[in-house]
């Protein structure tokens, strides 16, 4: 990591240095624009964007996380090229990964934010709690609602890895002791990305990074503001198998029958069809796998409230009765039977008025009669 | 709701005068009445699906669509909604159910005695399983009680009830009866003060088709039945219960009842006479309020049973093909379908049945008082086009009936139609064909 | 809470509640009104028309002979709608999965691809049902609010439903929360309305059978 200021090396100088190729970069672009959609002719545009760009300035802060987002950013599988985007970008501060501590870490930061202001990205994971004043996630005696908001005034955009700040994530689940919030709920003047997941996907972090750092545009979001290309589709519309959805197979216990045949897990709780994200195509560990293909339902942990939303493993058209968000039949029972005595009370009332009105109607006609009407 | 109906004649001759708030106050104490938890589930139950008009013989004869058969009793769903049904205290609060008013009964009265035969077809239709034709006999009720019954119907219930006949004759019908005993050389039991079967007549025959009452009698006789006629319950008819006037049925079955305690009956005989059978064998007892001390029989069922018991010998007659019209009230609603069938077996008679027949044969058109109801006839008639097609279409040259109504229904035809058959009657025939009875007169 | 919560927590809580009440009173209202008692003989004894009555339960789903030339056409319109709407709702698997929350027991489904075929087909005849009730002149004179708000109410389940299915118009969440929404009216509104003749269609069958077969009447 180097505190220098990022305009002093140029990119292509570092992949001269580390010995990539104009063409082996090129390449990595390509493949890079063809991931997120993009046309070919991007690849070139980009890499060439990216060996004449001065490396951005990046600030990576980290609030109420488990450090996942971050673990997952560094588990990139392919180590030379995607070192180098650690490489292409000026990390000017991450408290985990950077070798200094304390006022020099600090001071480094503050320094990149004032040489770059208005052009630095800004990182964040993790909630930002509110509660005591601020001061459950506090960083060198300030609190991460300041330090947020402090950051946020000079970034050129922020992006949220992870659920938790984009969505609140886990602390935000109830009861939220801490008071978390999502970045969205703190700073509302800056163009924000949230790449939601718990973690989210190594590539999907770094692809998202790279469009910004080309382009300067923010890609096209969803109305929660995660770039469609990533999380445009539900995990359900691209799993493997759906197949076995559509013909109603599905596991009805974790190892029988239908789980060891690789069915659909929707009845064991996978939320796919409700979970936008990119799992089922790019998958995790440069390919290798997805939760589902391991056998185990999509927990939609890129999705606002997953945690809340429960059960991960009721089945998603289940109805939601309390506030495990299961339906027991024994309170259906119990629900049913009051409602419907009290409906046959209602009943017996109104029997009873019209069998009233049916006697005065009787008793109207008898007096009619007798009256020689 | 409250279309108004089209074509309703203008003069709507109800029985009484009466201003239109009492008009709609007895319709609806009347109302109130008749709607009880069954008719309540039968009012329930309709989903508007309008197959009901599909087996009434008024809308396939006019495709007029306010003949269908729930339709009739629109005001009185319209009233069990807003007076009787659960959530009835929500619909007056609301406004949400209006009060069925003068006009619409005035409409309806046509919809619900000229053209309805009472002939319960459409009970069978229903997918819901509905009873309409029940819930169209309690919608008369209310009529009746609003003073809407036609007058025809009103005026012949109100004599029957008052002197035990619809009209007033000549001759008394007692003095008629033992008239025609003699004219057909057979004799009347009359008064007999024990018996074990009573017998009644339906007046139609007295009036029209004498030689039924003669046949009658010249059966029962042949069966050996100690049985007898009483002169104070002679008709088998009920106008009160085609006018719908409860009460009124009430009593003018009360005459026959009361005569055949008097006479320590063990059966009470209807003739041939649809209707008849229904008021009595079927309504008579709820009317009477206990369970009837003897049973109640129609001859064709009577005779049937003497023909397998062996006391009915008949022969073989030289009709040959004939058709069989099933009295509605006695064979579709009443039950009895075998009876008359058998009997023609028994006469080696070649039955070929109508199209619609049995349970499911069309009314003659008559039923329900509607053969008495002269602004009806028009209506009538176009509804009998199918009937009379359906006769001839059997190919049958003779045409045999047992109830004395669809007979003139059917004499009535002739006329207007110039119809080439004559509607003949399944109790003369089996009184021509007794094996060792003297010759007809 | 988002929509999809609401309307399959809150909402559903509150739609069964007013469904099992409103189904109870209206039944309860109704059948304790006077009963009276029939005082004529019967032509059959007990065991003959009370099997009658279970007999019409199943004749009456098929016109008789007679009646099958004029009425064979629409009742065969009208059971196919609901034969598809009890497979769409009773035999595809995320439905079965919803059932068996509710009462603790699930069964075997059908392919999801032949549901949607069968939904598409529902939809259709359903539809069709509409436009019959509109032109043909005895229902048009028949129906009232009742019976287009009833088909309305239906409509959108199934509507939503294939919406669902298909993603088609918003995001998935949204319309799987407007279709369980839509299901939440259905609930509501039955116990109002004509939709109550599920209740009511075998025991009329069979009450009426039994009153007719009491008589030898024709059934």
């Amino acid at each position: 990591m180097t505190a220098r200021a990022s305009s002093e090396i140029t990119v292509g100088e570092m992949l001269r240095r580390h010995g990539i190729s104009r063409r082996g970069f090129i390449k990595y672009c390509s493949a890079a624009a063809s991931a997120m959609a993009l046309p070919p002719s991007m690849g070139v545009a980009m890499a060439e964007q990216l060996r004449n760009a001065p490396r951005p300035s990046v600030v990576y802060l980290s609030f109420q996380e488990c450090t996942g987002c971050l673990e997952s950013l560094t588990r990139s599988f392919a180590p030379t090229i995607e070192n180098l985007i650690f490489n292409i970008i000026s990390l000017d501060y991450d408290d985990t990964l950077m070798a200094a501590a304390g006022d020099a870490a600090e001071s480094a930061r503050n320094k990149a934010m004032q040489d770059n202001f208005g052009k630095y990205v800004l990182l964040v994971d993790g909630s930002v709690p509110t509660g005591a004043g601020g001061g459950y996630c506090t960083a060198g005696g300030r609190s991460a609602v300041d330090t947020l908001r402090e950051a946020a005034k000079g970034a050129a955009a922020i992006v949220c890895v992870g659920t938790c700040s984009a969505f609140g994530g886990i602390p935000f689940a109830d009861p939220n002791p801490t008071g978390a919030w999502p970045v969205t709920a703190i700073v509302g003047d800056k163009p924000i990305i949230n790449v939601s997941g718990c973690p989210p996907i190594p590539e999907v972090i770094t692809g998202t990074l790279l469009q910004f750092v080309t382009t300067g545009k923010v890609p096209d979001l969803d109305e929660h503001l995660r770039p469609k290309v990533f999380f445009g589709n539900t995990i359900h519309d691209r799993c493997y198998r759906r197949p076995f959805f559509d013909e109603g197979k599905f596991a009805k216990s974790f190892d029988d029958e239908g789980a060891r045949n690789g069915w659909c897990l929707y009845e064991l709780g996978c939320k796919g069809p409700t979970t936008y994200n990119a799992c089922a195509t790019l998958k995790w560990n440069g390919g290798t796998s997805f939760p589902i293909e391991s056998g185990h339902g999509c927990l939609g942990c890129s999705e606002p409230g997953f945690w809340d939303k429960g059960s991960f493993y009721a089945a998603q058209s289940a109805a939601a009765w309390g506030k495990a968000g299961e339906a027991a039949p024994l309170q259906v029972l119990k629900l049913t039977a009051a409602a419907a005595a009290a409906g046959a009370v209602l009943g017996t009332a109104s029997a009873g008025v019209g069998r009233l009105r049916q006697h005065r109607g009787e008793q109207d006609a008898v007096d009619r009669e007798s009256k020689g009407d | 709701m409250s279309t108004p109906a089209a074509g309703v004649p203008a003069s709507l001759a109800p029985a009484e005068n009466r201003s239109r708030e009492a008009r709609v106050a007895g319709a609806m104490s009347g109302f109130a009445q008749e709607i009880g938890a069954l008719s309540a589930f039968r009012l329930e139950s309709c989903i508007h699906c309008g197959i009901c008009a599909d087996a009434c013989h008024f809308y396939i004869a006019t495709e007029d669509p306010q003949y269908t058969p729930i339709w009739k009793v629109e005001p009185f769903k319209q009233a069990y909604k807003r007076e009787a049904s659960a959530f009835a205290p929500l619909f007056r609060l609301l406004g949400l159910k209006r009060e069925v008013t003068a006009e619409q009964l005035a409409q309806w009265q046509h919809l619900l005695f000229d053209s309805c035969n009472m002939c319960g077809r459409c009970s069978l239709i229903c997918p819901m399983g509905i009873d309409v034709a029940a819930l169209i006999e309690q919608g008369r009720h209310a009529m009746f009680d609003a003073g809407l019954a036609p007058k025809e119907l009103y005026l012949k219930a109100q004599h029957q009830r008052a002197t035990g006949q619809p009209e007033s004759s000549a001759e008394p019908y007692r003095e008629q009866l033992l008239a025609i005993g003699e004219r057909f050389g057979v004799q009347i039991p009359l008064d007999r003060p024990e018996a074990d079967v009573m017998l009644c007549v339906p007046r139609t025959d007295i009036e029209h088709y004498p030689a039924a009452v003669a046949a009658l009698a010249r059966v029962m006789q042949h069966v050996g039945a100690k049985c007898t006629f009483r002169s104070d319950g002679l008709v088998a008819e009920n106008y009160g219960y085609y006018a719908g006037g409860k009460d009124w049925q009430r009593e003018i079955s009360r005459r026959l009842i009361d005569q055949a305690i008097a006479c320590k009956a063990q059966i009470l005989l209807v003739p041939e006479c649809g209707h008849a059978y229904a008021a009595l064998r079927w309504e008579a007892a709820d009317l009477y309020g206990k369970p009837l001390p003897f049973k109640v029989l129609q001859v064709t069922e009577y005779l049937a049973a003497q023909l397998q018991a062996g006391r009915l010998q008949l022969k073989a007659t030289a009709v040959g093909a004939a058709t069989f019209q099933d009295p509605c009230e006695s064979a579709r609603k009443g039950g009895i379908n075998d009876a008359p069938r058998a009997l023609m077996r028994a006469m080696g008679i070649e039955l070929h049945e109508m199209k619609n027949h049995g349970g499911f044969s069309f009314c003659c058109g008559g039923g329900g008082g509607v053969l008495d109801i002269e602004r009806a006839a028009p209506l009538r008639y176009r509804t009998m086009e199918n009937k009379l097609r359906e006769i001839d279409d059997t190919g049958a040259a003779t045409f045999l009936t047992s109830c004395s109504d669809c007979r003139r229904t059917f004499d009535d035809a002739r006329a207007h139609f110039d119809w080439q058959k004559t509607p003949h009657s399944l109790l003369e025939l089996v009184a021509d064909n007794l094996i060792g009875a003297g010759s007809p007169a | 809470m988002d929509l999809l919560g609401f309307a399959r927590g809150p909402a559903l809580k509150v739609a069964i509640a007013i469904f099992c009440l409103g189904v109870a009173w209206r039944i309860v209202g109704f059948g304790l009104l006077r009963i009276r008692r029939d005082l004529n003989k019967p032509r059959a004894p007990i065991a003959k028309y009370l099997v009658g009555g279970l007999v019409a339960v199943g004749s009456r789903s098929w016109p008789h002979r007679e009646f099958i030339g004029r009425t064979g056409a629409g009742e065969a319109l009208g059971y196919s709608y609901h034969l598809g709407l009890f497979a769409v709702v009773l035999l595809f698997g995320p439905h079965i999965a919803f059932l068996g929350s509710l009462f603790g027991i699930t069964w075997p489904g059908l392919p999801s691809s032949l549901i949607t075929v069968i939904s598409v087909l529902t939809l259709t005849l359903f539809v069709a049902v509409l436009f019959r009730r509109v032109t043909n002149p005895v229902m048009r004179m028949l129906s009232n609010f009742d019976d287009y708000f009833s088909w309305l109410v239906t409509m959108l389940v199934l509507v939503t439903g294939l919406a669902a299915t298909a993603h088609f118009g918003a995001a998935y969440q949204t319309l799987l929360a407007l279709h369980i929404l839509s299901v939440d009216l259905l609930l509501v509104w039955f116990p109002f309305g004509k939709l109550m003749h599920a209740f009511y269609i075998f025991p009329s069958r069979a009450l009426n059978g039994a009153i007719l077969a009491r008589k030898g009447a024709t059934s």
